[in-house]
């Protein structure tokens, strides 16, 4: 149950987070928007991490080498969210990146890759991921208004 | 067709954002992973930036100090992202996400907060919605 609540609680925030990054973009544009959000993002985790664990923040006992590398997927979704804005509407590129979200992450948990652990794949279950997408695509599609362009990047 | 292996492989990078920082959360705690891989994402995009000209930085001052801040929600984001994984598994966790990101922006909408044009919710967002729902309930039965 509380993982659900911190599904929902995180998609709120990635919802506002993706307006307010969308108005600092329509200014600043793509890299210097990502830098600043990606250092605020930096300052407000060692901040309340700090506050929480004090000098344990820093003790990375068992750091593995390619753990820094891992922020390179965060520059990978700035650069290939880009690329797709520039070729596709906002509306179409957003509903093609949300059904890959949700079918990656079936196929990640039915292999249980990365010391996640497997959760066997059933047929209800992609049933449910297809539903979903279908949910996504109605949402986006369905009504012909016109739609502002901040909101239909969120 | 260029553009839509793009899109497809930012979503593959925004699910596998999550798992690493799982994995690496698994390892060294939750808020440190998220320090480290924002600290090093942050210096990578300082290069990309200073490579393409970083002139820009004043027209910070051009937008609401509000919408400057969204950066920070991403400490919050990523520690309930992990919490959520470890707890539900990714695709459950993805799926609620993808419900309220959107059921949130059509919130949004409705109202017109953060100077959104305000319009009516429309049947086609109910529907939307009320399937992906649904969806979840297939996936957990």
């Amino acid at each position: 149950m509380t993982g659900i609540l911190f599904s929902l609680m995180a998609g709120s925030l990635v919802s506002i987070q993706a307006i307010f990054n969308s108005k600092v973009n329509e200014r600043a544009g793509t890299w210097a928007t990502t830098t600043l959000v990606l250092g605020l993002g930096f300052l407000a985790s060692l901040t309340i991490g700090f506050i929480l664990e004090g000098k344990q923040l820093f003790a990375w006992q068992e750091m593995q080498p390619w753990f820094w590398f891992s922020g390179l997927i965060g520059v990978g979704v700035v650069m290939s969210l880009v690329q797709a804005m520039k070729r596709l509407s906002p509306t179409i590129a957003i509903a093609i990146v949300m059904t890959s979200e949700v079918l990656f992450a079936l196929l990640w948990d039915s292999l249980g890759w990365m010391g996640l652990e497997q959760v066997p794949f059933t047929i209800n279950k992609l049933l449910g991921v297809l539903v979903i997408i279908g949910g996504i695509f109605v949402l986006k599609f369905g009504g012909k208004r016109e739609r502002q362009k901040v909101s239909e990047a969120a | 067709m260029k553009g839509i292996l793009f899109a497809i492989l930012g979503g593959a990078c925004i699910t596998l954002q999550g798992i690493a920082n799982t994995r690496i959360s698994g390892s060294i705690g939750t808020w440190q992973a998220a320090t480290l891989t924002q600290f090093t994402g942050f210096i990578v995009a300082l290069i990309i930036l200073m490579c393409v000209g970083a002139g820009k930085w004043r027209e910070f001052q051009q937008v609401k100090p509000l919408y400057l801040a969204g950066g920070s929600f991403a400490a919050i984001i990523i520690f309930s992202n992990v919490t959520a994984i470890q707890q539900i598994g990714v695709t459950l966790m993805v799926s609620m996400l993808l419900i309220a990101q959107l059921g949130m922006t059509v919130i949004m909408e409705t109202n017109g907060f953060f100077g959104l044009k305000k319009q009516k919710i429309s049947g086609a967002q109910l529907i939307g919605i009320g399937m992906m729902i649904s969806g979840v309930f297939l996936l957990k039965g």
